[in-house]
């Protein structure tokens, strides 16, 4: 927390503001993937398991990115039947404008935000204050491709952004108050991902005009630190992104940091971007610590994946990732 | 295991042309998979499906992140030990950036016998000045054009020979490497010429 603060600290945290959960800590508890999504306490130990097992510096609850999808009437496919690991994913997708956008009255009661609130509560009561307890929250872009269909939104962002500006602005409020409810239950810090703003297909000039006063509003009123990751080709973007007013910005992989450090100078907090699938996932345990050190080296302030951690990552990638610093 | 791409902007066919190619290539002997991102929107019956063999499984779409990206790799490790087929066919959402996809396959290559076969962009010759009008839709489709090995020139049925020529013109200038291919799932008009270059398109993944 003092780092995220701006305050002094010894060395660059190992932590994230994303989903990490790993299999090594679910397998320990006997917690089936499907399953961990919809129950406090299993969210909880699998959360707060990454601190325990590996040392790594957070708790991060949820791990997938339907709950406000599904608080605001999307169905979800949690993929019980499928031997193996998939992350749930969006099933149907019920709102075609602004119109029919409905936002639930009571949000802690809606969906599955009660069990994020649950599983935030339950990892304060086991961790006490030695860890800091993040959250997350979808940006209203990327939101608003997780309740209507996101070809869609794009065709209309495309040609009457006007439409899918009125969206973008009711989702806002709902946004921030999802937020409120998970600092009232004890979060500590606040991820904000706009994914769908990247600019591998969002012009930088369409993020400018119809992303960025929304991000701008929500960074202002929801809690703090708060962080606004953004992932994809970004460095078209970052300038953007920092003046939305966030704590800190996170990127992924796909960011030049050092162009990024560049352009935002000394004092800013730039957080990224080694590829949690290809070098933490997919690669061998020997590449983790350089991966790792060549962001920290490009401008990165902590140690922090650029995404999501896959779940399978083989239990010595970890051991690599958090021993990495002891090179530094 | 051969991985085709099919891509392309909402609206350029995509569903209906993997739909038609299955039924060629299946009715050819090859074991046919298709990942789609909303298994829903699939015309295709249990009847034909259990006729051509076809195996359909969703991607899940929605945002675009790692998460989509785990979920691709792991869906084509379960196919490559589960079904074995000889081709998956994957169907984007309209927005997706093939190269993008291209990598995710080429980590699930590690791990599996997967080959990366043609990436085929499907450009609407019945929209094609809107398609490159449009400053922020332009930049899209351009990007998907790019990174092509076939551009499927779709709906060839519904616009002049000169407009075909317009819209290939067009195509080329963004990637003059690439194969070009009218089609039409009307007519059949270059079905048989693109499902001819699938069982042997090898592209670097």
């Amino acid at each position: 927390m003092k780092f995220l603060k701006g305050e002094n600290v010894d060395r660059p945290p190992i932590f994230s503001g994303m989903g990490n959960v790993v299999k090594p800590v679910l397998d320990k508890h006997g917690i089936i993937f499907s399953k961990v999504h919809r129950d406090p306490e299993l969210m909880a130990k699998a959360a707060g398991g990454m601190y325990k097992e590996f040392g790594f510096e957070c708790a991060v609850v949820p791990f997938d990115l339907g709950v406000e999808a599904e608080a605001l009437g999307s169905r979800m496919n949690y993929y019980d039947e499928v031997e193996g690991l998939l992350y749930p994913t969006v099933k149907e997708k019920r709102v075609t404008s602004a119109d029919d956008l409905v936002i639930p009255k009571d949000l802690r009661n809606a969906g599955r935000i009660p069990v994020v609130v649950k599983a935030i509560k339950a990892l304060r009561r086991d961790l006490g204050n030695h860890v800091a307890i993040g959250t997350y929250v979808l940006g209203p872009f990327t939101l608003a491709g997780q309740v209507k269909e996101l070809d869609r939104l794009f065709e209309e962002s495309f040609l009457e952004p006007e439409k899918t500006g009125k969206l973008l602005e009711k989702l806002s409020g709902f946004i921030v108050d999802v937020f409120k409810v998970y600092q009232e239950a004890g979060a500590d810090y606040f991820t904000l991902r706009e994914m769908g703003g990247t600019s591998d297909v969002m012009s930088p000039r369409s993020f400018k005009s119809l992303i960025k006063p929304h991000l701008t509003k929500i960074l202002a009123e929801m809690p703090r630190p708060s962080i606004l990751h953004i992932c994809g080709d970004t460095n078209a973007i970052i300038a953007d992104m920092a003046e939305c007013g966030a704590d800190a910005v996170s990127v992924d992989h796909k960011n030049c940091l050092a162009e990024t450090r560049q352009k935002l100078g000394p004092k800013a907090i730039i957080l990224g971007n080694f590829d949690p699938i290809k070098v933490l996932h997919k690669g061998a345990a020997k590449d983790v610590g350089p991966a790792v050190l060549d962001s920290l080296k490009g401008g990165a302030n902590a140690v922090w994946p650029g995404c999501d951690l896959w779940p399978e990552v083989p239990k010595e990638n970890m051991d690599a990732l958090m021993s990495a610093l002891i090179k530094v | 295991m051969k991985i085709v791409l099919i891509a392309g902007y909402l609206g350029s066919g995509k569903t209906t042309l993997i739909i038609a190619l299955s039924k060629k290539l299946a009715g050819g002997g090859a074991k046919i998979a298709i990942l789609v991102n909303d298994v829903g929107v699939v015309p295709v019956d249990g009847a034909v499906m259990q006729e051509y063999g076809l195996t359909v499984k969703d991607i899940g779409g929605g945002c675009i992140c790692c998460q989509v990206a785990g979920n691709l790799m792991k869906t084509l490790d379960t196919l490559a030990a589960n079904v074995r087929p000889d081709i998956v066919i994957i169907e984007p959402t309209g927005i997706a950036v093939p190269d993008a996809i291209r990598q995710t396959v080429a980590l699930a290559a590690r791990k599996n016998e997967v080959e990366m076969g043609h990436t085929i962009v499907l450009f609407d010759t019945s929209r094609a000045a809107k398609l490159l009008t449009y400053d922020t839709l332009k930049r899209l489709v351009s990007l998907q054009i790019r990174d092509a090995t076939i551009i499927g020139l779709s709906k060839i049925d519904l616009v002049t020979a000169e407009e075909i020529e317009a819209a290939s013109l067009a195509v080329r200038e963004i990637n003059p490497a690439a194969e070009v291919i009218g089609i039409s799932t009307i007519t059949g008009e270059g079905l048989l010429s693109l499902a001819g270059r699938i069982p042997d398109g090898a592209v670097a993944a």
